[in-house]
Protein backbone atom coordinates (compact mmCIF):
# COMPACT_ATOMS: atom_id res chain seq x y z
CA UNK A 1 0.00 0.00 0.00
CA UNK A 2 3.09 2.01 0.92
CA UNK A 3 4.50 1.76 -2.96
CA UNK A 4 0.90 1.82 -4.24
CA UNK A 5 0.56 5.74 -2.51
CA UNK A 6 4.20 6.45 -3.70
CA UNK A 7 3.73 5.47 -6.92
CA UNK A 8 0.57 7.50 -7.26
CA UNK A 9 2.04 10.50 -6.97
CA UNK A 10 2.91 12.60 -9.84
CA UNK A 11 5.82 14.98 -10.69
CA UNK A 12 10.07 13.98 -10.33
CA UNK A 13 11.47 11.92 -7.52
CA UNK A 14 12.07 15.04 -5.32
CA UNK A 15 8.68 16.61 -5.20
CA UNK A 16 6.85 12.83 -4.58
CA UNK A 17 9.52 12.37 -1.84
CA UNK A 18 7.87 15.67 -0.50
CA UNK A 19 4.16 15.33 -1.03
CA UNK A 20 4.76 11.51 0.36
CA UNK A 21 6.62 12.77 3.89
CA UNK A 22 3.53 15.50 3.96
CA UNK A 23 1.48 12.73 3.74
CA UNK A 24 2.83 10.68 6.21
CA UNK A 25 3.33 13.41 8.65
CA UNK A 26 -0.70 14.49 7.79
CA UNK A 27 -1.57 10.46 8.49
CA UNK A 28 0.46 10.68 11.53
CA UNK A 29 -1.40 13.40 13.04
CA UNK A 30 -4.91 12.05 11.90
CA UNK A 31 -4.20 8.86 13.74
CA UNK A 32 -2.78 10.36 16.73
CA UNK A 33 -6.35 12.24 17.22
CA UNK A 34 -7.94 8.84 16.51
CA UNK A 35 -5.92 7.18 19.05
CA UNK A 36 -6.73 9.93 21.45
CA UNK A 37 -10.52 10.23 21.08
CA UNK A 38 -10.74 5.67 21.06
CA UNK A 39 -8.11 6.25 24.63
CA UNK A 40 -10.39 9.15 26.28
CA UNK A 41 -13.59 7.62 25.35
CA UNK A 42 -13.45 4.30 26.23
CA UNK A 43 -10.12 3.50 28.18
CA UNK A 44 -9.71 6.72 30.54
CA UNK A 45 -11.94 9.36 29.79
CA UNK A 46 -9.75 11.50 32.48
CA UNK A 47 -11.70 10.42 35.83
CA UNK A 48 -13.96 13.20 36.52
CA UNK A 49 -17.34 12.77 37.70
CA UNK A 50 -19.44 14.57 35.52
CA UNK B 1 -13.55 -34.03 -24.07
CA UNK B 2 -11.09 -36.52 -25.19
CA UNK B 3 -7.76 -37.48 -24.02
CA UNK B 4 -6.04 -35.09 -26.46
CA UNK B 5 -7.76 -32.44 -25.37
CA UNK B 6 -7.15 -33.17 -21.66
CA UNK B 7 -3.47 -33.14 -22.37
CA UNK B 8 -3.09 -30.65 -24.69
CA UNK B 9 -1.56 -27.01 -22.60
CA UNK B 10 -2.65 -25.08 -25.59
CA UNK B 11 -6.40 -26.39 -24.58
CA UNK B 12 -7.72 -23.73 -21.64
CA UNK B 13 -10.03 -25.88 -19.78
CA UNK B 14 -7.89 -28.94 -19.99
CA UNK B 15 -6.10 -30.27 -16.96
CA UNK B 16 -2.32 -29.77 -17.88
CA UNK B 17 -3.26 -25.91 -18.53
CA UNK B 18 -6.08 -25.98 -15.48
CA UNK B 19 -2.59 -27.57 -13.36
CA UNK B 20 0.13 -25.56 -15.11
CA UNK B 21 -2.08 -22.20 -14.57
CA UNK B 22 -0.01 -19.98 -12.22
CA UNK B 23 -1.03 -20.65 -7.97
CA UNK B 24 -1.91 -17.06 -7.88
CA UNK B 25 -4.08 -16.35 -10.15
CA UNK B 26 -6.73 -18.05 -8.57
CA UNK B 27 -9.76 -15.96 -6.41
CA UNK B 28 -9.55 -18.16 -3.82
CA UNK B 29 -5.54 -17.08 -3.23
CA UNK B 30 -6.31 -13.60 -4.33
CA UNK B 31 -9.25 -12.94 -1.08
CA UNK B 32 -6.75 -14.54 1.03
CA UNK B 33 -3.91 -12.25 -0.01
CA UNK B 34 -6.29 -9.51 0.36
CA UNK B 35 -7.67 -11.15 4.11
CA UNK B 36 -3.82 -11.44 5.38
CA UNK B 37 -2.84 -8.32 4.60
CA UNK B 38 -5.48 -6.76 6.34
CA UNK B 39 -5.25 -8.29 9.39
CA UNK B 40 -1.50 -7.22 9.16
CA UNK B 41 -2.70 -3.47 8.53
CA UNK B 42 -4.85 -4.08 11.56
CA UNK B 43 -2.28 -5.56 13.68
CA UNK B 44 -0.33 -2.75 12.92
CA UNK B 45 -2.96 -0.57 14.13
CA UNK B 46 -3.60 -1.99 17.57
CA UNK B 47 -0.23 -1.88 18.03
CA UNK B 48 0.21 1.35 17.22
CA UNK B 49 -2.68 2.36 19.72
CA UNK B 50 -0.94 0.36 22.26
CA UNK B 51 2.46 2.30 21.97
CA UNK B 52 0.09 5.20 22.00
CA UNK B 53 -1.52 4.80 24.84
CA UNK B 54 0.95 3.83 27.09
CA UNK B 55 4.09 5.99 25.71
CA UNK B 56 3.12 8.76 23.45
CA UNK B 57 0.59 9.95 26.01
CA UNK B 58 2.84 9.79 28.75
CA UNK B 59 5.07 12.18 27.18
CA UNK B 60 2.82 14.75 26.43
CA UNK B 61 1.85 15.03 29.68
CA UNK B 62 5.48 14.69 31.40
CA UNK B 63 6.62 17.75 29.03
CA UNK B 64 3.66 19.50 30.11
CA UNK B 65 4.58 18.81 33.66
CA UNK B 66 7.96 20.33 33.07
CA UNK B 67 6.21 23.94 32.09
CA UNK B 68 3.43 23.98 34.84
CA UNK B 69 6.24 23.02 37.62
CA UNK B 70 7.49 26.29 36.31
CA UNK B 71 4.60 28.16 36.08
CA UNK B 72 3.28 27.39 39.72
CA UNK B 73 6.95 28.07 40.75
CA UNK B 74 6.37 31.59 39.38
CA UNK B 75 2.82 31.85 40.73
CA UNK B 76 4.25 31.44 44.44
CA UNK B 77 7.38 33.73 43.73
CA UNK B 78 4.78 36.18 42.84
CA UNK B 79 2.95 36.01 46.18
CA UNK B 80 -0.06 34.38 44.71
CA UNK B 81 -1.19 33.62 48.47
CA UNK B 82 -3.15 37.05 50.22
CA UNK B 83 -5.74 36.67 53.15
CA UNK B 84 -9.96 36.50 53.40
CA UNK B 85 -12.16 35.89 55.67
CA UNK B 86 -15.55 34.44 55.21
CA UNK B 87 -18.45 36.67 55.63
CA UNK B 88 -20.98 35.15 58.73
CA UNK B 89 -23.31 37.17 57.06
CA UNK B 90 -23.69 35.73 53.70
CA UNK B 91 -21.43 33.31 53.82
CA UNK B 92 -19.09 34.37 50.82
CA UNK B 93 -15.42 34.57 50.84
CA UNK B 94 -13.82 38.10 51.27
CA UNK B 95 -10.97 38.65 49.78
CA UNK B 96 -8.28 40.95 51.56
CA UNK B 97 -5.32 41.44 49.26
CA UNK B 98 -4.25 44.36 51.14
CA UNK B 99 -3.99 43.31 54.25
CA UNK B 100 -0.38 42.69 55.38
CA UNK B 101 0.27 40.97 58.79
CA UNK B 102 3.92 41.66 59.20
CA UNK B 103 2.94 45.84 58.63
CA UNK B 104 1.33 47.49 61.42
CA UNK B 105 0.54 44.27 63.59
CA UNK B 106 -2.82 42.93 64.59
CA UNK B 107 -5.95 43.71 63.24
CA UNK B 108 -4.63 46.60 61.32
CA UNK B 109 -1.48 44.93 59.05
CA UNK B 110 -0.84 47.02 56.24
CA UNK B 111 -3.53 50.03 57.18
CA UNK B 112 -6.41 47.26 57.14
CA UNK B 113 -8.64 47.38 60.10
CA UNK B 114 -10.37 44.11 60.04
CA UNK B 115 -11.95 44.57 63.51
CA UNK B 116 -13.97 41.37 64.68
CA UNK B 117 -12.90 39.86 61.41
CA UNK B 118 -9.20 39.33 62.14
CA UNK B 119 -10.04 35.82 63.81
CA UNK B 120 -11.47 34.63 61.28
CA UNK B 121 -8.33 35.26 58.61
CA UNK B 122 -7.50 32.64 56.62
CA UNK B 123 -4.71 32.12 53.98
CA UNK B 124 -6.47 32.83 50.52
CA UNK B 125 -5.47 31.93 46.89
CA UNK B 126 -7.81 32.71 44.06
CA UNK B 127 -7.56 30.37 41.15
CA UNK B 128 -6.03 30.62 38.28
CA UNK B 129 -6.62 30.53 34.82
CA UNK B 130 -7.71 27.39 33.04
CA UNK B 131 -5.12 25.45 32.23
CA UNK B 132 -2.35 26.77 34.35
CA UNK B 133 -0.64 25.47 37.13
CA UNK B 134 -2.60 25.65 40.63
CA UNK B 135 -0.65 23.22 43.07
CA UNK B 136 1.08 20.25 44.23
CA UNK B 137 -0.09 17.07 45.24
CA UNK B 138 2.06 14.55 47.13
CA UNK B 139 1.01 10.83 48.08
CA UNK B 140 4.06 9.48 49.53
CA UNK B 141 2.56 6.00 50.59
CA UNK B 142 1.91 5.68 46.61
CA UNK B 143 5.26 7.24 45.32
CA UNK B 144 2.77 10.26 43.96
CA UNK B 145 3.36 13.60 42.61
CA UNK B 146 2.42 15.63 40.35
CA UNK B 147 1.39 19.36 39.49
CA UNK B 148 -2.06 19.77 39.18
CA UNK B 149 -3.90 22.36 36.75
CA UNK B 150 -6.80 24.33 36.97
CA UNK B 151 -9.59 22.48 35.18
CA UNK B 152 -11.04 19.31 34.28
CA UNK B 153 -11.82 19.64 30.79
CA UNK B 154 -10.78 16.19 28.91
CA UNK B 155 -8.16 18.08 26.40
CA UNK B 156 -6.24 20.34 27.53
CA UNK B 157 -6.49 20.18 31.47
CA UNK B 158 -6.29 16.20 32.56
CA UNK B 159 -3.65 15.40 29.15
CA UNK B 160 -1.50 17.62 31.57
CA UNK B 161 -2.06 15.49 34.55
CA UNK B 162 -4.70 15.65 37.03
CA UNK B 163 -6.83 18.92 37.43
CA UNK B 164 -8.62 20.76 39.96
CA UNK B 165 -12.37 21.07 39.55
CA UNK B 166 -13.03 24.61 38.67
CA UNK B 167 -16.59 24.57 40.24
CA UNK B 168 -14.95 23.46 44.14
CA UNK B 169 -13.28 25.16 46.57
CA UNK B 170 -9.36 25.30 46.18
CA UNK B 171 -7.40 22.43 48.31
CA UNK B 172 -6.64 24.19 51.69
CA UNK B 173 -9.27 26.33 52.13
CA UNK B 174 -13.15 25.75 53.18
CA UNK B 175 -15.33 23.14 51.60
CA UNK B 176 -14.46 20.00 49.92
CA UNK B 177 -11.81 20.42 46.49
CA UNK B 178 -11.94 17.98 44.16
CA UNK B 179 -9.55 16.80 41.82
CA UNK B 180 -9.55 14.59 38.78
CA UNK B 181 -6.76 12.47 37.29
CA UNK B 182 -6.12 9.79 34.39
CA UNK B 183 -5.22 6.31 35.97
CA UNK B 184 -3.84 4.42 33.01
CA UNK B 185 -2.68 7.28 30.24
CA UNK B 186 -1.12 10.72 29.98
CA UNK B 187 1.41 10.19 32.91
CA UNK B 188 -1.07 7.83 34.86
CA UNK B 189 -1.01 10.36 37.85
CA UNK B 190 -3.59 8.88 39.85
CA UNK B 191 -2.60 4.98 38.92
CA UNK B 192 -2.04 3.49 42.27
CA UNK B 193 -4.55 5.50 44.10
CA UNK B 194 -6.69 2.35 44.57
CA UNK B 195 -3.87 1.67 46.87
CA UNK B 196 -4.42 3.97 49.26
CA UNK B 197 -6.79 2.95 52.73
CA UNK B 198 -8.00 5.47 55.65
CA UNK B 199 -5.63 6.96 57.30
CA UNK B 200 -3.09 7.77 54.50
CA UNK B 201 -1.57 11.15 54.50
CA UNK B 202 -2.01 13.46 51.18
CA UNK B 203 -0.07 16.44 50.94
CA UNK B 204 -1.41 19.74 49.28
CA UNK B 205 1.41 22.64 48.16
CA UNK B 206 0.60 25.29 46.67
CA UNK B 207 1.14 29.44 47.25
CA UNK B 208 -1.17 29.65 50.88
CA UNK B 209 1.62 26.78 52.07
CA UNK B 210 1.99 22.81 52.91
CA UNK B 211 -1.36 21.44 54.08
CA UNK B 212 -2.08 17.95 54.73
CA UNK B 213 -4.85 15.41 54.60
CA UNK B 214 -5.36 12.54 55.91
CA UNK B 215 -7.58 9.25 53.89
CA UNK B 216 -11.13 8.92 55.05
CA UNK B 217 -12.95 6.80 52.80
CA UNK B 218 -12.18 5.00 49.38
CA UNK B 219 -14.74 3.55 47.58
CA UNK B 220 -16.48 3.25 44.16
CA UNK B 221 -19.51 4.96 42.04
CA UNK B 222 -20.59 5.88 38.48
CA UNK B 223 -19.57 8.30 36.76
CA UNK B 224 -22.39 10.76 36.76
CA UNK B 225 -22.54 10.55 40.46
CA UNK B 226 -21.71 14.38 41.31
CA UNK B 227 -22.80 14.37 44.69
CA UNK B 228 -19.10 13.10 45.71
CA UNK B 229 -18.05 16.92 45.18
CA UNK B 230 -20.63 18.03 47.16
CA UNK B 231 -19.71 20.83 49.76
CA UNK B 232 -18.96 19.90 53.25
CA UNK B 233 -18.47 21.80 56.43
CA UNK B 234 -14.86 21.66 57.48
CA UNK B 235 -11.72 21.36 54.68
CA UNK B 236 -12.11 18.60 52.77
CA UNK B 237 -10.25 16.95 49.35
CA UNK B 238 -11.62 14.56 47.34
CA UNK B 239 -9.66 13.12 44.58
CA UNK B 240 -11.56 10.96 41.42
CA UNK B 241 -10.23 8.84 39.11
CA UNK B 242 -11.12 5.88 36.45
CA UNK B 243 -12.03 2.34 37.89
CA UNK B 244 -11.25 -0.63 37.26
CA UNK B 245 -7.81 0.36 35.36
CA UNK B 246 -8.38 0.93 31.52
CA UNK B 247 -12.18 1.37 31.73
CA UNK B 248 -14.59 4.18 31.93
CA UNK B 249 -17.37 2.82 33.46
CA UNK B 250 -16.88 3.56 37.19
CA UNK B 251 -15.39 6.32 39.43
CA UNK B 252 -12.37 5.76 42.27
CA UNK B 253 -13.19 8.38 44.65
CA UNK B 254 -10.69 8.88 47.87
CA UNK B 255 -12.29 11.12 50.19
CA UNK B 256 -9.45 13.43 52.78
CA UNK B 257 -9.86 15.58 55.38
CA UNK B 258 -7.49 18.77 56.36
CA UNK B 259 -5.14 17.35 59.64
CA UNK B 260 -2.68 20.32 59.42
CA UNK B 261 -1.24 22.81 57.61
CA UNK B 262 -1.73 26.89 57.81
CA UNK B 263 -5.36 27.07 57.89
CA UNK B 264 -5.74 23.78 59.66
CA UNK B 265 -8.60 24.14 62.29
CA UNK B 266 -9.93 27.75 60.90
CA UNK B 267 -12.84 25.60 59.16
CA UNK B 268 -13.69 24.06 62.36
CA UNK B 269 -12.35 20.56 63.58
CA UNK B 270 -11.66 17.44 61.94
CA UNK B 271 -14.59 14.72 62.23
Amino acid sequence: MIRWVYRSLPGPTALRMSLFVLITLIFLVLLHFFYSWVGDTFLDPGGAVE
Amino acid sequence: MTIEQLVDPDESNSAVARLSRPWHDSKGVTVMRGVGWTLIYAGFLILGFVVHQLFITNIFAQRAQDTLESELAVRIDDGAQTFAYVDPATGDVVEVPEFDPTVGGGSSGGGVDLGEFEDRLFAYESAPDLGEALGTIRIPDIGLDWTIVEGVRLSPDLKKGAGHYPDTPIPGQAGNAGIAGHRTTYGQPFHDLGELNPGDRVFWDSATGTHEYEVREVFVVRPSELWVLDNRDGAWLTLTTCHPKWSATERLIVVSEMVGGPNFGLFGEPT
